[in-house]
Order: C-alpha cells, then structure tokens, then sequence
C-alpha cells in the first residue's frame, strides 16, 4: 500500500510537488499523467527516499520512508524510465545481482532465466554482457529485476519506453497479474492509451498538483484525452 | 550479502580491459623490481660473504710486523644486509655499508653507489617497495575511483538503492572487491618474494620473520588507508571525473610533492655538513684543542702525570715503552673529537628523520617509507648502530694492539715485532643485529601516521557512503 499526506518538495522555492494526496490499494494501478517537470519523479524519487521531503509524508504499508528507509524499500520495486546496468555482466548476472542484493537470494539461476524469457529477452541474449543490449532489452531486464524482487508496491517511471507495441502489450499483461496478486502499483506515464487500459486509477498532475483523480472505468478513451488536453491547455 | 557485492566488483574489474592493462604493468615492474632486487641482493650479499671470510685471513696472515703498523694495515668492516633488504635497499645506496678501520682516524663509509650514479637514479630506484609505496596507490585509485561517483553517474546506484541495500554492507563489500582485485597482484608477488626471502642469503637472520611480517601489516595497513580515502571522494564526488581528478591530485601531493617538500624541510631545520665541510671542522676543532688546551699540552700533562706514577725522571727510565703509551694516548685524545663531530653529524640525521617520520601524518608514504626501511634493516638507525659498532671495535682493536707495543716492546720500540700467532689473538668483529623491536622502536611516530591515516580513511569512507546521495 502506498500513501502520500501532503507531501511536496520544494526546490530553492519552487515547488516541484504541492500537497500530493494519494492513496493506492493492494490490487489498484493508479497512473500518473503530466507533462514533463509536472512532478510525476519526484513524487516516486520521494517513495524511494532518494531526496527529502518538504513536507508531508509518504508511507509505504504505513510506515513513513524518512523513518524506516531499508524497511519500506524491501516492500518496493522500482523500474526507472532508463534501466541502467553493469556492462560487463551478462543480463542473466545482471539480474542475479540485484535480486540477490534485493534479498532474494534462495530464487535459482534457472528461475531467473525463465524469468528473463518470458520477459521476451531472446536467448542468445541471456548470457551475453549487457554492453551489446538495446534500450528496449535493458528495460525487459528491469522488468524481470522488479517482479523477482516479489514486492508488494511497484513504482514505475515510464517503464515501457523504448517497448515495441508487442512487449509494451505484454507488460501490461503482466501487470494485470500483478494486480491480481494484491500488488499495489503507481505508474507514471505519458501514454494516455495505456493508463485507460491497464491503469485502476487516473490522476493528472501539472506544476506539481494532481489536479485530477479519477477511476479508469469511469471515464472512455475520448473524454480521458479532451480532459488531458483541457488541463494541460488551461 | 558483502561477499556477493565484493566478487561483482571483482568480476567487473577483471572484465575491464583498461584495469587488466594497468594491473599488468604494475604486476610486471613489481616482479621486474623483485627480480632486479634479488639479483642486486645476491651479488652484494655474495661480495660480502667472499670479503668477511677474506678479510680475517688477510689480517692473520699479514707476516711479521710492529703492531703500530699493524694499526696502519687497518680491517675493513662490512655491515651485514638482512634479507630483506633486496625488497628495500633503503639508504644503503646513500650510506654505504663498508668502513676501513685503522688507528688514529674514525674514517667515513666507503663504497656509497650514489655517489657515481647518474642522474636517472634521481628518480629513484626501481625496487619493489617503491612499487608498493607510489604505483600500487595509484592502482589502487584507478581500480576504485568510478565505484560510488561512477555508477551515480550511470543511474545503476539509483536501482541499486532502490533494493534496500544497507549502504555500509555496499561501501565495505566495494573496499573487499578492490582488495580482491589486488590480491590478484599483491598475492603471488608475496608468494614469490617469500619464495626469495627464505632462500636468499642473509648475513644475518635476525627477527628475519618477524620483520618480514610486521613489513607485511605495515604495506596492508598503507594500501588499505588508500583503498578508504578512494571510497570516500568516490561517494562524494559529483562525477566520476572529478573523482578521478581529484584523487590523481591527493596521489600527486601524498607520494610526490610532500615527500620531497619534507625532506626539503628537514634539511633546512636540521642541516647537515657535506663531506667536506666536516672533514674540515673536525680537523679545525682537533687543532684549536679542548678548551685551548691543544694535543702538545695535553700529551705534556699527561706525560708528567705518567712519570710521577711510576716515579721516574725520564721517559727512559719508564718499565713501558713510552711510544706505545703515547699512542694511545693520541687515541684518546682525537676519539673526543670524533665522539662529538659524528655524534653531531648523527644527530642532524636522526633529527631529519624523525621530522620525516611526523610529516607521515600528512603525507603516509613517508610512515611506510620509514617503517620499510627500519624492517627491512636498512634505514639510518641501521646505518649508524653499525657505525658505532664498528667504531667501538676499531678503538678495542687499535688500544689492543698499543697495549701490546707499549707493554712488551722495551727498548726495542718501533723495531718490535709481532707474528701470525698473534695477529690471530686480536679480537674479530662482530656485529650484533638488531632485532624486529628494537627496529620498531624507533618509529612510534610512523606506526602512529599510519595508523590514523588508516583509521581516518576508513571513518571517511563509512561516513561517505552513509551520507552519499542516491542520485
């Protein structure tokens, strides 16, 4: 569960978020659409306790992250918008690495590598030094980082960009599992279309406002766009 | 957990192309430093061994002669090299460790390399522990720079954080990657430097182990305070160039620039005499006499006091020979000199090296310098317990052999002579090496820089990591 009291962030006095309010369920997806600098980073750079709070809290399962910083991240996952990974190493070491240091240790090179191919990651691929990887094939190793880690909240930042449509598709799939299994998610995203169709929750940020929250099912692909554009206009 | 963060930064060392081309340099000059050290070793350590067992049979077998001349003949004294010494030559080069002892004069070392180097050895001699001391540092920096700021950069310390990784198992799992990059080196050049040491020659084997240890702990504890101050501006550098930079700059400063601004120093506060210029004053201060009394009073003094000993009117009619005694009394006379000019000279030594020594808490390689010479027996504490060993013996030995002319001569005088069999009675030299504490116990100081070099690096780089910002 993920929650933020009137968080916000000021840098030398502006502010990059302004009394955020949310609450995300076990089971919600709650996608987060702005244009850039509309404070969608900030607000998952603030769950990650990667800078400080202004003011307000943002808890995690109900503990606040300046307090409990290593406790609150055990019970995160995080997929930045640029995975970034040690070229020297091969996807699946890549991988081993950060579940191990994520404290899933007991979870078998052959677990990771199903993992890695069902993420779409062809093969050859698997073994070979991350160096050689494109953009999109380091965001598929990202994915497989987070869902070994088996937490209970996902953040993600722009996490399909660089996708091809097929596995921006299948990502979506995976999520909707995940959503299944009580996972509680908060997306930041550009795309209008995705955060319809996967997202449980909608909420429109600009200059560091949500000025808009909503549930998908109540709103078509139509009216979410004229909204959007209304906002971003206005 | 810290095992798995140290074999990950080893291993993505090891595949760094640029990381395997410095090691092997490194690894090269210090088995070519090794090797050359060994060599070195060897052919002195032989030389040596060939003259001290010559030296003596030259002595006995100098035929039939006045023991007076026998004083002139004189004995050289060589200064034994530990084992060590082939990993760290020390001073030797500067000092020398061949001393020709003969009556009347306290002489100065012989055979200084120094001396007829050229300018090239300016920079300094390749030897093993100048490896360990200047280039495994900058190893060290170039393996390390990038772990904290670089993978900032990168965006990997972002996810990494992420995980919930405690940042001290991060900080001390990198510093056990560096080291195991190291031991990739450090471990077989020890192996084979061991290898070396145990069957080398050695004049003398004193406290030889536990030198070799404590020189071990001493270079660990010196490359470890590296390993931490690397960790430490690479957690909280902006990028890993301005890491990089900056470290270069503390490496230039540390082993280049405050070594020889220390010495500098120490020369100004404690200047010393060239050759010259104290042969000169020696000679100035012996010919103005002790407090005006110059040698032809003292030697009239102390003529009155020997003839009212004995009660005689003339030299003649003594029951001794008059030329024997005034020999040692001679002796007796110019040893003072001696006494006070070396003892002087000495001083300003120690005194530059025990400044040095200090300067160990700004700058550590001057600690380690220190403390490698000191084990490896070739420092100038070294240098001078021989010096005064060997000096004490020429003064036994001469004073041995007037005793004899001034005893059993007779009227004979200086047409008394003495043969093999009693060439063979003199007393030999031989030299008492010190062991590892007496060695150590000189250098308080440096074992105190290095340890708070060590210590404050290893705060620095805990603090470091604990503070540094995730992106």
């Amino acid at each position: 569960m993920l929650q933020a009291i009137s968080l916000s962030k000021s840098y030398n006095g502006v502010r990059a978020l302004d009394s955020l309010d949310l609450l995300i369920e076990p089971g919600q997806i709650f996608c987060l659409l702005g244009a850039n600098g509309a404070g969608k980073t900030t607000t998952i750079n603030l769950f990650l306790n990667f800078i400080e709070a202004s003011a307000g809290q943002a808890l995690v399962d109900g503990m606040d992250v300046a307090e409990h910083p290593l406790e609150t991240k055990k019970r995160l996952a995080y997929i930045p918008e640029q995975v970034m990974l040690y070229r020297n190493l091969s996807g699946l070491e890549n991988v081993e690495y950060f579940t191990a240091l994520a404290g899933r240790e007991d979870t078998s090179r052959d677990q990771l590598r199903q993992l890695l191919l069902q993420s779409g990651l062809p093969r050859e691929a698997i073994e070979q030094r991350v160096s050689g990887y494109s953009k999109g094939m380091r965001q598929k190793v990202g994915i497989v980082i987070a869902v070994a880690k088996r937490a209970g909240a996902l953040l993600l930042d722009e996490p399909t960009s660089g996708l091809d449509p097929k596995a921006s598709n299948e990502f979506s799939e995976l999520l909707e599992r995940l959503r299944g299994e009580g996972v509680a998610v908060l997306m930041a995203t550009h795309d209008l279309f995705r955060a319809k169709e996967t997202g449980t929750h909608i909420g429109i940020m600009k200059q560091g406002r949500l000025v808009e929250q909503l549930a998908a099912e109540e709103i078509g692909h139509a009216d979410l766009e004229r909204l959007y554009l209304e906002h971003m206009r206005g | 957990m810290l095992l798995r963060i140290a074999r990950k930064e080893f291993v993505e060392m090891a595949r760094d192309g640029r990381f395997r081309i410095a090691g092997g340099i490194v690894l090269a000059l210090l088995l070519t430093s090794l090797g050359l050290g060994w060599q070195r070793h060897g052919e002195v350590t032989e030389a040596h061994q060939t003259a001290i067992a010559q030296e003596r049979q030259i002595w006995e077998s100098q035929g039939e002669k006045n023991p007076h001349s026998a004083a002139h003949y004189g004995v050289y004294a060589f200064k034994p090299t530990g084992r060590l010494a082939f990993f760290d030559p020390g001073t030797e080069a500067y000092t020398g460790v061949t001393v020709f002892l003969e009556g009347h004069k306290q002489n100065q070392f012989l055979y200084r390399p120094a001396r007829d180097g050229n300018t090239l050895q300016r920079f300094g001699e390749l030897t093993a522990a100048a490896v360990l001391q200047l280039l495994i540092p900058l190893l060290i920096i170039l393996l390390a720079f990038s772990t904290f700021a670089g993978e900032r950069e990168s965006g990997t310390l972002r996810q990494l954080l992420s995980l919930g990784v405690r940042r001290r198992d991060l900080a001390l799992g990198k510093a056990l990657g560096v080291a195991a990059a190291l031991g990739l080196l450090l471990v077989p050049a020890t192996l084979l430097g061991s290898a070396a040491l145990a069957s080398a020659q050695a004049d003398a084997a004193s406290g030889g182990l536990l030198r070799a240890l404590a020189m071990a702990g001493a270079y660990l504890i010196y490359l470890g305070s590296f390993v931490g101050v690397t960790l430490a501006v690479s957690a909280r550098a902006r990028s890993a160039q301005f890491a990089l930079v900056t470290l270069l700059a503390v490496w230039v400063f540390v082993c280049l620039m405050a070594p020889r601004a220390a010495t500098d120093l120490a020369r100004s506060l404690h200047p010393t005499p060239s050759a010259h210029e104290f042969a000169a004053a020696l000679a100035e201060d012996r010919d103005g006499g002790i407090q005006d009394v110059n040698y032809d009073d003292y030697l009239e003094l102390r003529k009155t006091e020997l003839l009212a000993e004995y009660e005689a009117e003339r030299v003649e009619d003594l029951p001794i020979n008059y030329n024997g005694w005034r020999l040692d009394v001679s002796e007796e006379y110019a040893n003072q000199f001696f006494d006070r000019h070396y003892a002087r000279l000495w001083d300003q030594f120690e005194a530059q090296d025990g400044l040095r020594q200090k300067a160990g808490f700004v700058a550590p390689i001057l600690a380690v310098r220190s403390l490698s010479m000191a084990l490896a027996g070739t420092d100038f504490s070294h240098f001078r317990r021989f010096a005064e060993q060997s000096e004490l013996y020429r003064r036994e030995l001469v004073t041995f052999l007037n005793a004899d002319l001034r005893d059993n001569a007779g009227p004979q005088g200086f047409g008394y002579t003495q043969t093999e069999a009693f060439w063979a009675e003199t007393p030999a030299f031989a030299y008492d090496a010190p062991d590892a504490g007496w060695a150590l116990a000189g250098e308080s100081a440096s074992l105190a820089a290095l340890l708070a070099w060590f210590l404050a690096a290893g705060v620095w780089a805990w603090r470091g990591a604990l503070r540094m910002e995730a992106i």
